[in-house]
């Protein structure tokens, strides 16, 4: 005891002396400081803690509100979880959290909670394997943090936030960037909404956990936008998904999930828009997507050909290079593409709507030529977006014979894209001044040149030398 | 000051002298790009060009409705087919025109007996049709970026710009490849017919002719890409697809392969062998042209 205190003296001076923080000018203290302030307040109290750095791991064992927005950082220094929470009943709030272990056989956390009733509140975590970690913790609240994960490749990275058996529990508004996933193991009946996850690699991941809403999520440049898999009745609700890329990126994945709703999302620029494996897997349950926006993504639906049960409603597909396609062999028409006599619209779609009722008057069945070979052939993708690409599939509408089964059928396809009302706000417009200038510019070069050309006259043009 | 006044009027009566290199160049380049702005086929294809860039870009815009998610990577994905087809047939007979037509309306006689060298005239008429190019696609993409902007609210400046730079270059190319093309042809409905079987070689015949060997003889990723890379079409096409997604995943394995292996450089790849296709027609066409006795 007399050595730890020793121990402390000595880091306390030593660190005192070598470095003071740039922010507050206080020299970081051990963290044991914050430890004997919770030591000494009483069971619901709340902890201001003052200003300055606070090195070490921190380990919450009574039901206290620790405050930090008076400019509290705790430091991991590189070891272990930064804030570990074993009481419950704790709030977390305003905290600024960095650097855990990076070591992946401890999973290391920003915050890590194994009680129940916890709420980490507008926390800025950074350079921490795992960033908010929720183990048996049930009927948390996890609102408005921001996180970003260790700068490593990102098969080595952790979860910015992970639920692990924490059922009934909140997590919104939270933003996470360059972490693996956003991860919910065994939890039911949780509140996801309004978060935003880029750059890492599942924006959202479910995994068993059942009867949740997810709402109003935005999902950037990760691999996958929101991966569902072995969850059943979920309801994926005004989600925005885009530029979710990579070899295998999808907006939305499922594997193996029943009677999931899909409604009012924006799918955009990804490599795949949804991705069906196997879903729904049981009998008598189904997949429901409708009014979901699916544009300029590489494939806008892509299914196992064992995919079955699904319905398509409302949705518009609008130019997709390839609007749905088979992984794999097969077709797609195990599923419904309409419901009661209303289809999906689709951009390419080359029928007519001669009696003016807003559904097409012949059924829509894609067949892509080029789209049947880059099933078998996948190196010949580096041929889209060319005339050798029309050329193909000129030649199949014109020699029949060649053209492919259809991937799938709607019966009663939309001949106007149908009005979908997203909820989330949509970056846009404010580029217009800048485009507008560049017509301009590029209008004044071509105008220019020819008047600046055009004012000499004649060939050959005498020389001044000649004319002295 | 007075010495160098008359030095000057000393040097410059003795007339025949060839004007300095650059004069002459650019001489020709007026005369010519005067010529173009007066011809048919200049107006037409500035005018078809303009017609079918607004009409893709409003074409790939309907649909998304007030979404605001400004889709100009897939307007540049519709423009790329567009401009794949017209850019090349505009400058291959642009440039096959040039110097066979003047031979066979006989007036090439009266241009090298200008106090010019033959090289002067092929690059002065060089830069005037490059210079009438560039003028029509700034025409067509002007107003084309009007529509996108009035339409969406323009997302995606750089990368218009980047594809309107892209398309100049390729034109270039396409337009070396014409010249020397013309050079070699002693008439202008060969040069045309060559010119045409060109475009027509490096449009569909060599993309379909290496998608076939691919799979028929399972070229792997990197010889796929490599003589893909060779195709000045493609190295465009690939160029501008990963100016504008920073990768060519877009473009399956060979695109991922490319974007893995030559990571930053990729771009630099794509735009040399754009380069290379400028270059290397325009020298042979100089030397081809400077070399034959015949007018």
């Amino acid at each position: 005891m007399r050595l730890a205190g020793f121990g402390i003296l000595v880091s306390l001076v030593a660190t005192a002396v070598v470095r003071a923080d740039d922010r507050t000018g206080v020299a970081p203290r051990p963290v044991s400081v914050v430890t004997e302030m919770i030591e000494h307040a009483e069971t619901g109290d709340e902890i201001h803690v003052p200003a300055g750095v606070y090195e070490g791991n921190l380990v919450i064992r009574k039901s206290v509100v620790l405050d930090g927005s008076e400019g509290a950082v705790f430091d991991g220094l590189g070891k272990g979880t930064v804030i570990e929470v074993l009481a419950e009943g704790v709030t977390i709030r305003a905290c600024a959290i960095r650097a855990s272990g990076d070591d992946v056989t401890g999973e290391p956390a920003g915050i890590r909670v194994v009680a129940a009733d916890a709420t980490i509140e507008s926390n800025t975590i950074e350079d921490t394997l795992f960033g908010i970690d929720l183990k048996q913790a049930p009927d948390a609240v996890i609102r408005g943090n921001t996180i970003a994960g260790k700068d490593l490749d990102p098969g080595r990275r952790g979860d910015g936030i992970r639920l692990w058996w924490s059922h009934g529990s909140t997590v919104e508004c939270n933003t996470v960037r360059a972490s693996r996933d956003m991860v919910f193991w065994y939890s039911e009946n949780l509140r996801i909404v309004r978060n935003t996850v880029s750059d890492s690699r599942y924006g959202l991941h479910f995994m068993y956990s059942h009867d949740t809403v997810l709402e109003e999520n935005d999902l950037r440049a990760n691999s996958v936008g929101i991966y569902l898999m072995y969850s059943n009745r979920i309801t994926l609700k005004g989600n925005r998904l885009t530029n979710n890329r990579g070899a295998s990126g999808y907006g939305i994945g499922l594997k193996d999930c029943d009677d999931i709703a899909i409604t009012g999302n924006a799918l955009l620029a990804n490599r795949v828009g949804v991705y069906i494996d196997n879903s729904p897997s049981s009998v008598d349950s189904t997949g429901l997507f409708e009014s979901n926006m699916i544009a300029f993504n590489e494939i806008g639906l892509l299914a196992t050909p064992n995919t079955h049960d699904n319905v398509f409603t409302r949705n518009a597909f609008v130019e997709n290079e390839d609007p749905a396609a088979t992984h794999g062999r097969g077709r797609l028409v195990s599923n419904t593409f309409a419901r009661e006599g209303v289809g999906n619209y689709w951009s390419d779609y080359a029928g007519f709507d001669l009696d003016g009722d807003g559904v097409g008057d012949v059924v829509y069945e894609p067949k892509s030529l080029f789209g049947a070979m880059l099933a078998n052939e996948p190196n010949l993708r580096l041929f889209v977006h060319s005339p050798a690409q029309q050329a193909i599939e000129f030649t199949a509408r014109a020699l029949p014979e060649l053209r492919p089964e259809s991937t799938l059928i709607d019966p009663s396809p939309l001949a106007e894209p149908p009005t979908i009302e997203l909820t989330l706000a949509h970056g846009s417009g404010s580029g217009g001044w800048r485009m507008a200038l560049l017509a301009t510019g590029l209008l004044s070069t071509a105008i220019g040149c020819v008047v600046v050309v055009g004012v000499e006259r004649g060939l050959p043009e005498p020389k001044t030398g000649e004319r002295a | 000051m007075s010495a160098i006044t008359s030095s000057r009027a000393d040097t410059i009566p003795s007339a025949p002298a060839a004007p300095p290199l650059v004069r002459g160049i650019t001489r020709f380049a007026r005369r010519e790009f005067r010529d173009a702005l007066a011809s048919k086929w200049f107006l037409l294809y500035t005018l078809a060009f303009t017609v079918l860039a607004v009409g893709v870009s409003v074409l790939s815009l309907s649909g998304v409705g007030s979404h605001g998610f400004a889709g100009f990577g897939r307007t540049a994905a519709g423009l790329l087919n567009l401009i794949m087809l017209v850019v090349p047939l505009m400058a291959l007979t642009a440039g096959a025109g040039s110097i066979a037509g003047e031979r066979e309306r006989g007036t090439l006689l009266y241009l090298l007996a200008q106090p010019v060298s033959r090289t002067q005239v092929l690059l002065g008429k060089y830069l005037g049709l490059a210079a009438a190019l560039v003028c029509s696609l700034c025409v067509g993409f002007g107003v084309s970026a009007g529509v996108l902007a009035w339409r969406t609210g323009g997302v995606g400046i750089g990368a218009y710009a980047m594809l309107v730079g892209f398309t100049a270059m390729l034109a270039l190319a396409m337009l070396s490849l014409g010249m020397l093309i013309s050079v070699i042809s002693r008439r202008t409905t060969v040069a045309t017919g060559l010119a045409l079987f060109a475009w027509l070689a490096l449009v569909f015949v060599s993309d379909l002719g290496l998608m076939a060997s691919s799979v028929l003889l399972k070229l792997r990723v990197q010889e796929i890409f490599g003589l893909a890379a060779a195709n000045p079409l493609q190295s465009f096409k690939m160029a501008v697809i990963v100016n504008m997604n920073a990768s060519l995943d877009v473009l399956g394995p060979v695109g991922a392969y490319a974007s893995n292996t030559l990571g930053a450089g990729l771009p630099w790849v794509l735009a040399s062998s754009l380069v290379a296709w400028t270059l290397v027609p325009l020298a042979l066409a100089v030397v081809l042209f400077a070399r034959r006795g015949s007018v």
